[in-house]
């Protein structure tokens, strides 16, 4: 049974982040930095994994645990019907260690620990493992597009009528040497802090003290000036109060977002990234945020252009662009009043 | 809102039995195995058989137009070969692809170049432009940046599994109207990455692999790229496009045991095939022919047989791994059986399990005839990755 108008409840969301972790004080007193390579800060991992089990795994997976467990509990729910998680570069310590074995001490002794963990679809399989789930599991690997993909395919799968829940995250963590080699790639640029992210929001068809609900998915490759109008009349019909974009206040990767100047001219912009950084993950970092404005009903003055709170009772929609080419728009609307 | 008939209007392959569909076609029906003595990778585990794609990277380049200095990777080089395939025989081009997604599957991505150059990356700035080519989504933006622009562009990791899953991803954009066209497959290249990884975990054979035999001893690592273009029925009649072959359901689930071992009973399997089996709304005894995924593991195998022989009962179709031919491609596997499957369905034979020689205890007895001139009427195709990600696909044929 397919639906067309789809409506889906965002019961919690959690992040591991340049930010205090699993916890929403940036809000009002975020940690700042002026570092251009920041670590997340670490929550204790010991109320979510046994000492052994996290001696085994990288910060990635770790951290990918952590939020979706404590996710799942904040939601009341145990076995979500569907795990669909993004990551950008997966592993990447993992990966590192095991190339940089290879390349420099050739091909003996490598360690089948750290090329399993290399393997991008790990942490959804971890997930999978840890709550014992069978159900739908993918995972999306499109550089900052990988959690809008994942999103998407949670999306599908709800009008689908495949599913009731849907546990889904991205999760990215950064290495020092590979923090290096973003900055080479254009990945990470001029005045953005290169950073980590984990993050798991728990979406269900039903379910009281919802964040706020999604109501429309879109991703798109190089759109026309046509389709772009059509897309965000089509997401802002029903009323927004601001846009949550992934500028980062670097000159080229802002220019990506002017077309929201003229097409959603009067709306407020938001953005995040100041706050946490870039990494393929960072996306998600928007979805989270913009999903915990609508939670408190405003938006803090740390993610405003203006400085100042912005009262947010209808709704909040997301863009990103990646490399001026791959665009996503979530709409988020406000269960305030219902 | 009505649901919507998937199906497949165009077929492109690249693998070590075959650089496209017909030499595909060729190789299955004379059972050549295209698994042999290492050649192009550069590694010293030259004591393990591979089946490479008999191509070197600048051939490839040639092949497709590429300056030799452009910055490719191996798996984005036969990603393009056989995506160029596929947008052929469906007709499409450049302008079309603007109406079309794009999902690739991809785990290995630019590593090739990446292990080659890792040094560079860290002491100096002489390759930065294979840095850019590392990741698995840069690996689908250069496969389809070469024939255009398309609507939407993402890529699937999930190991083994991931061009199924890329499949089945364009699939449910196909029924819910996101696209009348999605393109979609894998892609992956032999690294030394990869083939130390495997190493490492003991599961690769030292020998031509034996899916089912009760002698196997591991896999052999194998490399290539498939795309299928999937089409919604009403678009394809619209615009007088053939069908080749239908995809009638398909299924995901997790087997939720172990990161790089399938639990004994084959859980997730089951239930990957069972869920692929009711979307179909076909029951065991309508398949005609498995293409197991059939790794030539001790473990998989097993698994594997211990599903099939609870899906199926006394009903158990002919099965078997065509791994035994083109080594496994790992991510890039799903599609290339996929259209294996096709080939076979179109062509009327059964793909033959090549090197079995002797049953294993309480496995399946895989097919050994290529029952040429049989009607394959829907035909099941089972891709399982590390992590227990688990999916598979029924191909049906059309009239």
């Amino acid at each position: 049974m397919i639906m067309e108008n789809k409506s889906v409840k965002i019961l919690s969301a959690k992040q591991i982040s340049i930010q205090n972790p699993l916890a929403e004080e940036w809000m009002d007193n975020p940690l700042s930095y002026t570092e251009d390579y920041v670590r997340a800060v670490d929550p204790d991992f010991r109320q979510f994994i046994s000492a052994g089990d996290a001696r085994r795994m990288g910060k990635l997976l770790k951290r990918a645990l952590a939020t979706s467990l404590s996710a799942l509990h904040e939601g009341g729910i145990e076995d979500p019907d569907a795990i669909i998680t993004g990551t950008g570069f997966g592993s990447i310590e993992n990966t590192e260690l095991f190339l940089d074995a290879l390349v420099r001490e050739g091909e003996q002794l490598l360690k089948p620990t750290q090329f399993m963990q290399s393997t991008h679809n790990t942490a959804s399989s971890l997930i999978g493992i840890h709550t014992k789930c069978h159900g739908y599991n993918s995972t999306y690997s499109q550089k900052g597009f990988s959690f809008d993909s994942a999103l998407y395919d949670a999306w599908m799968q709800f009008r689908l009528g495949r599913i009731r829940s849907a546990l889904v995250g991205s999760h990215d963590e950064m290495s020092p040497v590979f923090s290096g080699f973003v900055r080479k790639a254009g990945h990470v640029k001029e005045g953005e802090i290169c950073s980590e992210a984990a993050v798991s929001v728990l979406m269900t068809e039903c379910g009281d003290n919802a964040y706020c609900t999604l109501d429309g998915v879109k991703l798109l490759d190089t759109p026309s000036e046509v389709t772009l109008k059509q897309v965000l009349a089509d997401m802002t019909a029903g009323g927004i109060n601001a846009v949550m974009t992934g500028m980062s206040g670097n000159a080229e990767n802002d220019s990506w977002y002017g077309f929201l100047n003229t097409m959603l001219s009067g709306v407020p912009q938001l953005r995040y990234k100041p706050l946490f950084g870039v990494n393929f993950s960072s996306s998600a970092i928007g979805f989270y945020a913009a999903a915990c404005c609508l939670r408190k009903g405003c938006v803090p003055a740390v993610l405003s252009a203006s400085g100042k709170d912005i009262d947010c009772r209808k709704g909040i929609l997301v863009v990103n662009v990646v490399e001026g080419r791959h665009y996503s728009f979530s709409l988020l609307k406000s269960v305030c009043g219902k | 809102m009505q649901e919507k008939s998937v199906l497949i209007t165009g077929c492109g392959i690249v693998s070590a039995i075959g650089l496209d569909c017909g030499q595909v076609l060729d190789s299955l029906l004379k059972v050549r195995t295209g698994v042999g003595t290492l050649r192009y990778l550069k590694t010293g585990h030259t004591e393990f058989p591979v089946g490479e794609v008999k191509l070197s990277d600048e051939e490839m380049q040639r092949m497709m137009g590429i300056a030799s200095d452009t910055p490719s990777t191996r798996t984005a080089l036969m990603g393009m070969i056989a995506l160029h395939e596929a947008l052929g025989q469906a007709g499409l081009n450049r302008d079309d692809l603007k109406e079309c997604g794009f999902v690739n599957g991809t785990t290995v991505g630019g590593m090739d170049k990446s292990e080659q150059y890792y040094l560079d990356f860290i002491e100096n700035d002489s390759r930065n432009a294979y840095i850019s080519t590392h990741d698995c989504g840069s690996c689908s933006e250069m496969i389809a940046d070469r024939f255009g622009r398309f609507k939407m562009i993402t890529t699937i990791s999930t190991a083994c599994s991931s061009a199924a899953n890329a499949i089945e991803m364009a699939a449910d954009m196909i029924r819910l109207g996101e696209a009348d066209i999605v393109v979609a497959g894998g892609s992956e290249c032999i690294t030394k990455f990869h083939l130390n990884g495997f190493n490492s975990l003991m599961i690769l054979d030292h020998n031509q692999c034996r899916p089912f035999d009760a002698g196997r001893a591991g896999l052999n690592l194998g490399e290539g790229a498939a795309f299928v273009v999937l089409e919604e029925a009403g678009h394809a009649a619209a615009r007088g496009a053939k069908a080749l072959a239908r995809l009638s359901g398909y299924g995901n689930a997790c087997d939720a045991f172990h990161q790089t071992a399938s639990s004994p009973d084959g859980e997730g399997a089951y239930i990957a095939m069972s869920k692929a089996l009711k979307e179909a709304g076909l029951k065991p005894s309508d398949i005609d022919y498995v293409n197991a995924h059939g790794t030539g593991t001790p473990n998989n195998d097993e698994s594997e047989s211990q599903a099939m022989k609870r899906l199926f009962g006394q009903y158990m179709p002919p099965v078997s791994s065509t791994k035994s031919m083109t080594g496994h491609t790992t991510s890039a596997s799903g599609a290339i059986e996929t259209v294996i499957c096709i080939l076979a369905i179109r062509n009327g034979f059964i793909p033959v399990n090549y090197a079995f020689e002797h049953p294993m205890e309480n496995g399946i007895v895989p097919n050994m005839d290529l029952n040429r001139g049989c009607k394959l009427r829907h035909v099941l195709c089972n891709s399982f990755g590390f992590g227990g990600n688990d999916s598979s696909l029924v191909l049906s044929a059309v009239e």
